[in-house]
């Protein structure tokens, strides 16, 4: 099984700027998502992402099994399946893959060893506005046969204007309609797949 | 802990404001009144109306209550020079007071002048030990730095004092789970379970933390936890319902095999769960039936 030697990650505009959006919605506490998508030669293709929490109860498990099961179930019929995890911390210069976050990623990991782990990088999120740049705003993780999480290089986003786009979003303060799995468990008839988002 | 009608009302006033439907003063006191973190919001409406001197001297003495209000929120939004100029009002207004120190000491903090923080909070804690607004910046700044073992170490001294402090021992929780510390944060919800009976949400947050524990007894104990948030919300707690199936999914692995009281238990939770998704969310229903499939409830 490769290690994730040569392994690129790509990941699509929308699964990207959901998860930013979801960042930006809950500016105050962690949140993290997961990735969907599939192993394509030495391509992993991450299309689609869903926000999953944002309360300060993020490390606990029921609300994470019930997700993970759903989420497995909807995409499966898609052809998709999860291949990594995206966590943004609580703190703004914390760029940190902390113990949850690892956890998480470690589970996903006995399913998909090429998981992608994905933590939101505050500063380049913000200099985004003043630098214009293409390079996704996150740190990529990944995982070989020994038990640690590595910082990797290898990933960018599809589209070349996501950021663009992400800006032009974040001037609209778009983040309003995000919807995530906390807010879907809280009312069950708010859409974690946020169809309508980007209609 | 805002309640669902409390919450709605909220919303509303929100749309309304922003939507330039006025209401402002009304929304900025419900946001107060319910200790709630709207900064951006209260930042907005607040300075329209602060800025606009018919409409700040038709607050009468809220007046200084607002610009208290705008301070910690431009604070909270990194706007320091707005923040600066409104504690300079309230200097002005009332120069010796201890309140206004208290927002001087907030903007040091929101600086990130924490030495010179701590040191205007320790002079003003030592004419006023009991100050609970004060003690508990403490924890907010040790939180702050990223130093969460010295925020434990202030949130355990502070609840010494004020152990009647609920929001407290939430928070003590809340960052005992962040730290994967899960008996500590079940000991804080069992404090709270113990002075506040009724409340459901310590019911649910307990019994999510025993869960995450796991084991055969912890996942009994967590499913009677799950059954009392059910009966404390009538029947309307769709992540205690979850809990339910998960705990009897989980308890039936450990035992090989479901005893009768918990398949009727869980068949009752699946019924209702499916009730509600039928009217409420009826797109994700068969993402549902199938969900509960896998935890071998149906």
């Amino acid at each position: 099984m490769s290690n994730g030697g040569e392994l690129r990650y790509v990941i699509g505009q929308n699964a990207y700027i959901k998860l930013i959006l979801h960042a930006l919605k809950h500016k105050t506490s962690s949140v993290n998502g997961v990735l969907l998508g599939r192993l394509s030669g030495d391509v992993v293709e991450i299309t689609e992402s869903v926000p999953l929490f944002h309360c300060s109860q993020i490390g606990l498990l029921p609300p994470l099994e019930i997700a993970l099961i759903m989420i497995e179930e909807y995409y499966s019929s898609q052809g998709l399946s999860i291949v990594g995890y995206f966590h943004a911390n609580e703190r703004f210069d914390d760029l940190e893959l902390g113990t949850v976050a690892k956890n998480i990623a470690d589970h996903i990991y006995r399913y998909f060893p090429q998981t992608a782990v994905l933590l939101l990088d505050n500063k380049k999120l913000g200099a985004l506005r003043n630098k214009k740049d293409t390079a996704p705003v996150m740190q990529l993780y990944t995982r070989d046969s020994s038990r640690s999480w590595n910082v990797a290089n290898r990933i960018t986003t599809k589209e070349p204007s996501a950021n663009i786009l992400l800006l032009d979003f974040t001037s609209s303060e778009k983040w309003n309609d995000i919807v995530d799995f906390d807010d879907h468990l809280d009312d069950i008839s708010k859409d974690w797949l946020n169809s309508e988002l980007f209609k | 802990m805002v309640s669902k009608t409390e919450e709605s009302q909220l919303q509303q006033l929100e749309n309304q404001v922003e939507n330039r439907g006025g209401g402002a003063w009304e929304y900025l006191s419900l946001v107060r009144k319910l200790k709630l973190r709207r900064s951006d919001k209260v930042l907005k409406h607040g300075l329209t109306i602060l800025n606009d001197p018919k409409k700040r001297s038709a607050l009468g003495p809220d007046e200084w209550t607002l610009y208290e209000q705008v301070a910690i929120a431009a604070l909270d939004c990194q706007c320091l020079e707005v923040a600066k100029d409104c504690i300079k009002v309230l200097q002005k207004k009332f120069p010796d007071s201890k309140r206004v120190g208290r927002l001087e000491a907030m903007l040091l903090e929101a600086k990130g002048s924490w030495a010179e923080a701590e040191k205007a909070y320790s002079s003003l804690l030592e004419d006023n030990p009991l100050d609970q607004v004060i003690s508990m910046r403490r924890v907010a700044m040790a939180k702050a730095r990223g130093d969460i073992l010295g925020a434990i170490e202030w949130l355990n001294k502070y609840l010494e004092i004020f152990m009647a402090d609920h929001d407290a021992w939430r928070e003590l929780a809340e960052i005992y789970v962040s730290l994967q510390m899960y008996k500590q944060a079940a000991f804080c919800y069992e404090e709270l379970i113990l002075s506040q009976p009724m409340i459901p949400l310590y019911h649910l947050a307990y019994a999510d933390v025993i869960y995450t524990i796991g084991g055969l007894e912890n996942l009994q104990t967590a499913k009677k936890y799950y059954a009392s948030t059910i009966e404390l919300t009538g029947g309307k707690n769709t992540r205690a319902l979850f809990g339910i199936c998960l705990c009897t999914s989980a308890i039936a692995q450990l035992t090989k095999g479901r005893n009768n009281e918990d398949k009727e238990i869980s068949g009752l939770a699946a019924a209702a769960l499916e009730k509600d998704y039928k009217q409420s969310s009826p797109s994700k229903l068969s993402l549902l039936s199938s969900t509960l499939r896998s935890l071998k409830i149906q």
